[in-house]
């Protein structure tokens, strides 16, 4: 069954230096499965993210043929609508816990809000439910991080909060923005097996953005590879290491190895072709 | 004699009235022309040994030696020691051109030429002079890191300390980076100690590596025993397991 799909996504941005276009044509359907989408800085995939919850801002510009979420046109809702569909069904869960969580405001409170003004919870029913959502994403003392301010914890403990926060509304499709790469490779395990359970548990539907080409095979079902705003390649993530994009090669070939041999890393010829 | 010894060092932060010991009792020695690296997470201090090196941190305990000698931050240390930064979008100088950035450290020591030598630096690190009177914020990530490396070697340093120097640079543009860094060590001589949270861009780089955790040394690997996940600490092990299972394997 679709979840989403988008067809023909273009973001521009009219600037002083000219019309920049960030996203050029971007068509991929996605069902409850996890559907990873890679590439460098740049290539768009943060702005495809962004799109599909309409948060890009004045004076981007997002166009496109067909944006549908479980039967709803996405581009002809009303900011209103929008609005409720953000939380409850489509969540984004943001790269840096430093920026993306209030740092004057308590975990505890910032987990509570939408409960409490959202769905009109009282504050031991609201409360209740944020502990529970800390210990689905594994922190072991969920009463003392309801009490911390942002800046008292680990980029890992941040990072599951947001996840922890996205999650409480039970949303059917969550899109997670580079979600691991600020933590180190033992916490990136962690985070990734939660998001894993859960995808898996519930049967959300899973977007997950990153530069980290086999971090993405290795996790997700199905793998776009986009370059300069296109994708270039779709492909089951299985089936990466016989990808045929130079430019997918190349990504994977760049990557030192452990054990691997010290000669000069392969670097990426860059063919004006790709971007067509 | 190694070129650079560190014995017991100790590194400590009063935050709060409180006091956080980011270093405890590590000790390493790097021969002349070695390269080698520090990993572990984040708060494993790795990254304070080389700020401790430079006298950008408390040092609590310990000595540190260059060349047999206890090190002294004046103008030969300078000449001797540079550092590279992680983030090139912070470590560069945003108001000034690549020009200034690069010929300040020759001002400062009094060596002339400057002209021909900044000219020389750029094409070292494979950026075109063209860009001379530029502005960081006119290059790109990986070009900015190209201009903190030659900023470092401008004083033809013996010892390059290079903290997480391509952590914040896409894939590819890390690959390039480390072609570059490789490529000048084997032309110069130099000597590397090398901080980073990636096992494999360490494997690739360095001769031996030390794993840390908590501000304490947990183990040294020489690089054929960290390819062979040879280690005898479970944490070490562990750190490698979760590099390993990033590797994605034919099968």
């Amino acid at each position: 069954m679709t979840l989403l799909s988008v067809k023909n996504l273009r973001v521009s941005f009219d600037t002083e230096a000219g019309l920049v276009e960030a996203v050029r044509g971007v068509s991929f359907s996605l069902g409850r499965e996890r559907l990873g989408i890679v590439g460098e800085s740049g290539s768009g995939k943060t702005m495809t993210g962004r799109s599909v919850l309409r948060l890009v801002r004045p004076p981007g510009r997002i166009e496109a043929e067909e944006m549908r979420f479980d039967g709803q046109d996405l581009m002809a809702l009303s900011e209103r609508d929008m609005r409720r569909l953000r939380g409850p069904r489509i969540a984004m869960v943001m790269q840096d816990p430093k920026y993306s969580l209030n740092p004057v405001m308590k975990v505890g409170d910032q987990l509570m809000e939408g409960l409490r003004q959202r769905d009109r919870l009282s504050r031991s029913e609201a409360r209740a439910k944020a502990v529970a959502a800390l210990e689905a994403v594994q922190i072991r003392d969920p009463e003392r991080v309801l009490e911390a301010y942002p800046h008292e914890l680990s980029g890992g403990m941040g990072q599951r909060v947001m996840i922890a926060m996205m999650l409480i509304p039970n949303p059917d499709l969550l899109i997670a923005d580079e979600p691991t790469s600020a933590l180190d490779v033992t916490v990136q395990a962690e985070v990734l097996s939660i998001l894993d359970g859960l995808v898996r548990d519930r049967g959300m539907g899973l977007i997950f953005i990153s530069h980290d080409l086999r971090l993405v095979a290795r996790f997700c079902d199905r793998v776009l590879v986009m370059y300069k705003g296109r994708v270039v390649e779709e492909l089951a993530a299985r089936d990466l290491l016989a990808a045929r994009h130079p430019y997918t090669q190349g990504l994977l070939n760049c990557l030192p190895r452990i054990g691997g041999d010290r000669g000069p890393l392969p670097g990426l010829d860059r063919n004006a072709e790709w971007a067509r | 004699m190694a070129l650079i010894e560190i014995e017991n060092l100790s590194v400590t932060f009063t935050a709060q009235g409180r006091q956080v010991r980011a270093v405890e009792n590590v000790s390493l020695s790097v021969e002349a022309r070695e390269s080698y690296g520090l990993v572990g997470e984040s708060g494993s201090g790795k990254s304070t040994i080389l700020r401790a090196i430079c006298g950008l941190a408390p040092v609590s305990g310990g000595t540190i030696r260059i060349g047999g000698a206890p090190v002294q931050r004046d103008k030969a240390f300078s000449r001797r020691v540079q550092m590279v930064f992680q983030d090139p979008y912070a470590s560069l100088h945003p108001r000034h051109t690549l020009d200034r950035t690069l010929s300040e450290p020759l001002a400062i020591h009094g060596i002339g030429d400057a002209d021909a030598r900044v000219v020389q630096a750029l094409r070292d690190v494979g950026l075109p002079t063209s860009f001379r009177f530029r502005y960081p914020h006119q290059l790109s990530g990986g070009q900015r890191q190209r201009v903190a490396i030659a900023r470092a070697l401008m004083l033809e340093p013996e010892i390059l300390l290079l903290d997480e120097p391509t952590s914040a640079l896409d894939a590819s543009v890390q690959a390039e980076v480390l072609n570059l860094l490789a490529r000048l060590r084997a032309e110069r001589g130099l000597t590397f100690l090398m901080v980073s949270h990636d096992l494999a861009v360490i494997d690739h780089m360095c001769d031996r590596v030390l794993v840390m955790q908590h501000g304490r040394a947990v183990e040294e690997l020489a690089r054929d025993d960290l390819a062979g996940a040879r280690m005898k600490t479970d944490y070490a092990r562990s750190l490698f397991a979760a590099s390993a299972d990033r590797m994605l394997t034919s099968s």
